[in-house]
């Protein structure tokens, strides 16, 4: 018996089973009958054993159940390993570095045990099975289509709005208003975007310093040199002044001399050149310097600053030359900025020129 | 798996078992010769390669007999590209004056000098002269034109100074020769190289004499507390083992993403054609 | 076996519920809902299991991750780090590492899944994709899908940059140069998400919030939508005997099909397990806390936005400048490309339908090679992104293989633009290639590769004809969507071939010739009660 269609697909009824005949049937009858009451017909079942209690049977038995053995060994490795390796971070005994790696095989084993069991399972002892089910897709019956629109519609029709205009001007109003009142509140996220996008930490008399806070003479650099230096202020150092000051300072080697763009000739102090180290194109700190052919290559996405030639970029995606800072050295022999940058330093946005 | 424990032959099984069987001790075999084979070659080739540089004695800077050697040594396999007075020649090396015992022991001690090729940067391959010729020829070389000198005494410091060897090596070190020291590409075929097979003593000339395109960090930049320190890092960086696993490289997301597809979509999609196969 | 106690036991809970839920209908429907069970079924679940071990050991993390930007000293246990100042983002993920014992593991675990995650759905996607089973009536899926997939990869993002490591803030650095790129309102959105200039002291804990809450709850309810459908519709299925556009055949959920998936969940959770353990991933502890003025060489993000690297690093430097704006050369391949990218992906079913002019339900799939234009556009697509997830790690390729940096750079460009077309043409041909030989073989039999000589001289191959032949030796048998036996061993018309997958388990002699299903079907044409047998619906309509 199957579920069949009548001409307008829509699926039968199952002819109706008296539940106490159900009971008098075998079990393996009963699913079967529950199958097709859900359109779904058992075409092949085969025992994958029919005759029971043979060798290969137990066989097959007895491999699952190691399966499940290697699931209860492998987590009892797992929580002696948890409990007993050494785990600590020693820098003097490796031992601590086989916690994890021992953690995570018995885990493995714990559940491949159990996965391979219920494969296994599945593949060697559930009967074989074949089912074929009806698909009942497509449009909904005639009927069923045309009451739901008409219900939908005589609720509509009721409430009386398709002949209220006022009604439904005031409730679009008031639906949209709503919505504002919604996302007004996100308000406190906007925050106007500042000069300091234009500003960055140093100053006219602002001396260089580098990491660990010692100031910066010349000499301390040799040719071919390149340092990070950064305002020598009390908060140079801090992560959120660092992310738009941070400067390299070069040192040319012998025989080298850097172009520069008109006003900015002075900008550099004797074989010295002052640069951003935020690369304009998306702001990494640009800082792979080959000293030999005076690149300057950030490692994010390989533009290559010529830093001979005013740090235009000569190959990469970057499109705009790194900025630079002018620099000299004060009275008492140390580097010194004249100013802030003359430009934005780092990635472009809209509102810069 | 090998049988099918539903189906009773006996007899079609065993020239099944028997043919597997041969297989896989086929496979087994062909396996241990080859990595018996392997094993044996890199003991061989290593026990054939010259012995890695070790920091060595004192540099013999002013002893005479010493200088001569090292003139001799330059004379034969150096003058040729870089001069005779150390000038160097057009188009071919360039002027040793001024380079110091630094640059001499980092180029000659890693043996990317006497150079192969002109190529686009300076390979590492194994030293042609040993310790003792480089020291010489270094020694020589500075009498000659000066420079930075060979560090001697403690290159590594105390280990409380590992912290700070790790902060400078991530500002300094880090973008060229990546964040474990394992290298890294430079424009057009230039690279940081590994820092893999850098002595301590390697480690300090390189900051010191700025070996081709790599900045020169002089004591005046970096003072040699700050040598000790970054070097410090670098070796215990090498010699600390992974706590994680496999490091694969130490390279980042690359090789990460390259195993979640080898190794997990891999091993899911055998698994998963072992599931569907009609047993 | 249960004693009679234990089964009363089961049916008094049954009926307890029953009582208050009228389940028993519903339950039974869900347990007899039939599977089909072609291997490539089962992407989507490693999909789905490796999100419910996202979850698990998320929330693990989640008790010991604090996700403020406060700046500590180090004080735990790894020397090479003590002293040096951190956020406590970064100090509680070394915490978690090096002093919470098992966490490393767990971050691990949590790392690995998630990547997998992410390749799994790629994976399913592309075999729904390959396949034809986004068009109608699955169009809806098909979108759920996708916005899973973007979903999947921004969660990815914002987990990853959670630890506030070196590799990470510089991927967040450069997440913020792409919203700076916006035209007009870019800078007015890198403050509103930063809540001030880079890098700010907020963006870590709304990561947290948007990574542990937002997304994981948008991601679950539409898990839930995606899967349900799968179970409305009923799951397509691949052309062959007895299988019609009306019917699913294939395996019911309980006990087989339910068997096989939770040991497949098992599996899933042990390849992340044995992955956890023995290989290490982000290592945020060599990578050292985010500074803004240090970087490492080769720096790239997880491999699902690896495209992405690679597309800013090859698009060229064109920035546009007028009056006083600029508009980033960043713009183009991080907003415009994945945007387009996305929305021809999203729109792809509707876009398909509308060429072909085909607005029938189709429940049967299609094998790739007989839709040649959509596989050979798909392996056009591929091709493009796996050039731009290559040139996103072009540094580290060029070091370890010696090539130059620039000269990476130039191969992507130029790839990028000729491989595509190149792909398209190459599958297309490939395509046609195999359609020929399914014909071929249907009309003139398998080769057996036993040579004759024939009483003449000449030398002939045997082929073994697949089904009837007219009078000129040709096979009559019309191409019908399945695979065309091409070996000796795959005879038998549902292609059934000897069983075993590691060894055969069977002996060829007993091989059936016909699967009980076919017959069962059969049956039915003859007493009239089906229309069809093959895999071609002949309603247009339906």
């Amino acid at each position: 018996m199957t579920t069949s269609h009548d001409e307008s697909g829509v699926p039968q009824p199952h002819p109706p089973v008296d539940p106490e005949e159900l009971e008098r049937l075998p079990m393996e009858e009963r699913a079967k009958i529950a199958a097709e009451i859900d359109g779904v017909r058992i075409v092949h079942r085969r025992e994958r054993f029919p005759v029971p209690g043979t060798k290969a049977e137990r066989r097959a038995e007895r491999a699952v159940a190691a399966c499940f053995l290697l699931t209860f060994l492998g987590a009892v490795a797992f929580t002696l390993a948890y409990v007993l390796i050494p785990w600590q971070y020693d820098p003097s005994d490796s031992a601590y570095t086989w916690f994890t790696p021992v953690l995570g095989v018995t885990m493995a084993l714990a559940l491949v045990g159990f996965g391979l069991a219920a494969v296994l399972w599945a593949k060697w002892l559930i009967p074989e099975e074949e089912s074929v089910q009806e698909r009942h897709e497509g449009r909904s019956p005639e009927l069923d289509r045309r009451t739901t629109a008409a219900t939908l519609v005589d609720g509509i029709a009721i409430t009386g709005l398709p002949r209220r205009s006022l009604l439904q001007r005031t409730l679009g109003l008031s639906v949209l208003a709503l919505g504002v009142v919604a996302v007004v509140p996100l308000g406190g996220l906007i925050k106007k975007p500042r000069d300091d996008l234009f500003r960055t930490g140093w100053r006219d008399g602002v001396r260089l310093m580098t990491s660990d806070r010692r100031l910066v003479r010349p000499g301390d650099l040799q040719a071919g040199a390149i340092a990070t230096v950064f305002p020598a202020t009390q908060d140079g150092l801090t992560t959120q002044v660092v992310a738009d000051s941070v400067v390299l300072l070069i040192r040319l080697r012998p025989g080298q001399t850097a172009r520069a763009r008109p006003g900015q000739e002075d900008y550099g102090w004797q074989d010295y050149l002052a640069y951003s180290k935020i690369c304009t194109h998306a702001g990494c700190p640009a800082s792979l310097y080959e000293q030999q052919t005076g690149r300057l290559l950030c490692p994010c996405h390989q533009s290559q600053f010529d830093l001979l030639q005013d740090a235009t970029p000569v190959f990469g995606p970057a499109a705009r030359p790194l900025p630079k800072l002018a620099i000299t050295v004060d009275d008492e022999g140390y580097f010194v900025a004249r100013g802030d940058f003359p430009e934005p330093i780092g990635p472009s946005f809209w509102e810069r020129p | 798996m090998t049988d099918d424990p539903s189906t009773g032959k006996g007899s079609a099984r065993r020239p099944r078992r028997r043919r597997l069987r041969r297989r896989l001790s086929g496979t087994l075999a062909l396996a241990l010769a080859l990595g018996a084979v392997g094993i044996g070659y890199s003991t061989v080739a290593a026990a054939a390669a010259p012995p890695k540089s070790a920091v060595a004695s004192d540099a013999p800077a002013e002893d005479p007999i010493e200088l001569r050697k090292g003139r001799q040594l330059y004379e034969q396999g150096c003058i040729t590209c870089h001069g005779k007075n150390l000038q160097g020649v057009q188009d071919r090396g360039p002027s040793l004056l001024g380079v110091g015992e630094a640059a001499v022991y980092f180029q000659v001690g890693t043996g990317r000098m006497p150079v192969a090729r002109q190529e686009a940067q300076v390979e590492r391959k194994p030293p042609r002269y040993s310790e003792e010729e480089t020291l010489q020829i270094a020694a020589y070389v500075q009498s000659v034109g000066g420079g930075p000198r060979l560090p001697t005494g403690d290159l590594r410091g105390d280990d409380s100074n590992l912290a700070e060897g790790g902060e400078l090596f991530r500002l300094n070190c880090a973008s060229c020769h990546n964040f474990a020291g394992r290298g890294g590409a430079l424009s057009a075929g230039k690279y940081a190289p590994s820092l893999d097979p850098s002595t301590d003593r390697v480690v300090w000339t390189a900051m010191l004499s700025g070996p081709q395109n790599m900045p020169v960090f002089s004591d005046n930049q970096i003072t040699p507390e700050q040598k000790q320190a970054i070097t410090n890092y670098i070796q215990s960086l090498k010699e600390e083992r992974d706590p994680g696993g496999s490091s694969i490289g130490r390279l980042g997301p690359v090789p990460e993403g390259l195993v979640i597809w080898v190794v997990g979509i891999g091993a899911l999609m055998l698994t998963i054609l072992w599931i569907g196969a009609k047993s | 076996m249960t004693t009679p106690t234990t089964a009363n036991r089961a049916e008094k809970l049954a009926d307890w519920a029953d009582s208050r839920l009228t389940i028993a209908a519903p339950t039974r429907r869900l347990l007899n809902k039939v599977f089909p069970d072609h291997w490539s079924f089962m992407m989507g679940e490693i999909a789905l299991y490796s999100f419910i071990i996202l979850l698990l050991t998320g929330t693990y993390l989640t008790f010991f991750f604090d996700p403020s930007m406060t700046e500590v000293p180090y004080d735990g246990s790894y020397s090479l780090l003590r002293g040096v100042e951190m956020s406590r983002a970064y100090d509680t993920t070394l915490n978690l590492s090096f002093d919470v014992r098992g966490g490393l593991l767990m971050r691990q675990i949590h790392h690995w899944a998630a990547l997998l995650f992410v390749a799994a759905m790629t994976v399913h996607m592309l075999r729904i994709f390959f396949t034809g089973a986004f068009r109608k009536p699955r169009e809806i899926n098909w979108l759920l899908g996708v916005t899973l997939l973007t979903l999947g990869i921004l969660e990815g993002f914002t987990g990853y940059s959670l630890p506030d490591d070196l590799l990470s803030g510089t991927g967040l650095r450069i997440a913020h140069a792409i919203m700076l790129s916006i035209p007009v309102v870019g800078t007015w959105i890198a403050y509103a998400i930063f809540g001030a200039e880079f890098p700010g002291t907020e963006i870590i804990p709304r990561f947290y919030i948007v990574h542990v809450l937002l997304i994981p709850g948008i991601i679950l309810a539409l898990i839930a939508v995606h899967v349900g459908l799968v179970v409305k519709q009923k799951h397509t299925q691949f052309p062959g005997p007895g299988r019609t556009e009306h019917n699913v055949i294939g395996e019911r959920m309980y006990p087989l099909y339910g068997a096989k998936a939770g040991g497949f969940f098992m599996l899933v959770f042990a390849v992340l397990a044995l992955l956890g353990g023995l290989f290490q991933i982000n290592p945020v502890w060599l990578y050292g806390p985010y500074n803004p003025a240090q970087v490492s060489a080769g720096t790239q993000p997880d491999w699902y936005m690896g495209f992405l690297d690679g597309s800013i690093r090859l698009f060229p430097a064109w920035e546009l400048r007028f009056w006083n704006y600029t508009i980033s050369p960043i713009l183009w391949p991080t907003v415009i490309l994945p945007g387009i990218m996305f929305t021809l992906l999203a729109l792809y079913p509707f876009i398909e339908a509308r060429l072909i002019k085909d607005r029938a339900s189709h429940n049967l799939l299609q094998r790739p090679r007989d839709v040649p234009v959509r596989t050979s556009l798909g392996a056009m697509a591929l091709t493009f992104y796996l050039v731009l997830l290559i040139s996103g790690g072009n540094d580290i390729i060029a070091n370890k293989f010696d090539i130059s940096l620039n000269a990476m750079t130039w191969w992507g460009r130029l790839s990028l633009i000729v491989l595509p077309p190149l792909a398209y043409l190459i599958t297309y041909r490939l395509c046609l290639g195999a359609e020929q030989h399914d014909r071929e073989v249907l009309e003139h039999g398998v080769e057996t590769g036993i040579i004759k000589r024939l009483p003449s001289g000449e030398f002939i191959e045997v082929h073994q004809p697949l089904g009837p032949v007219d009078e000129h030796g040709h096979g009559e048998l019309e191409y019908a969507g399945s695979p065309v036996p091409k070996k000796m061993n795959r005879l038998t018309s549902a292609g059934r071939r000897v069983r075993g997958f590691l060894a055969p388990v069977q002996d060829p002699t007993e091989v059936q010739d016909r699967s009980d299903t076919e017959r069962a079907l059969e049956e039915q044409v003859e007493s009239g009660e089906r229309r069809e047998l093959a895999g071609r619906p002949r309603d247009p309509e339906l």
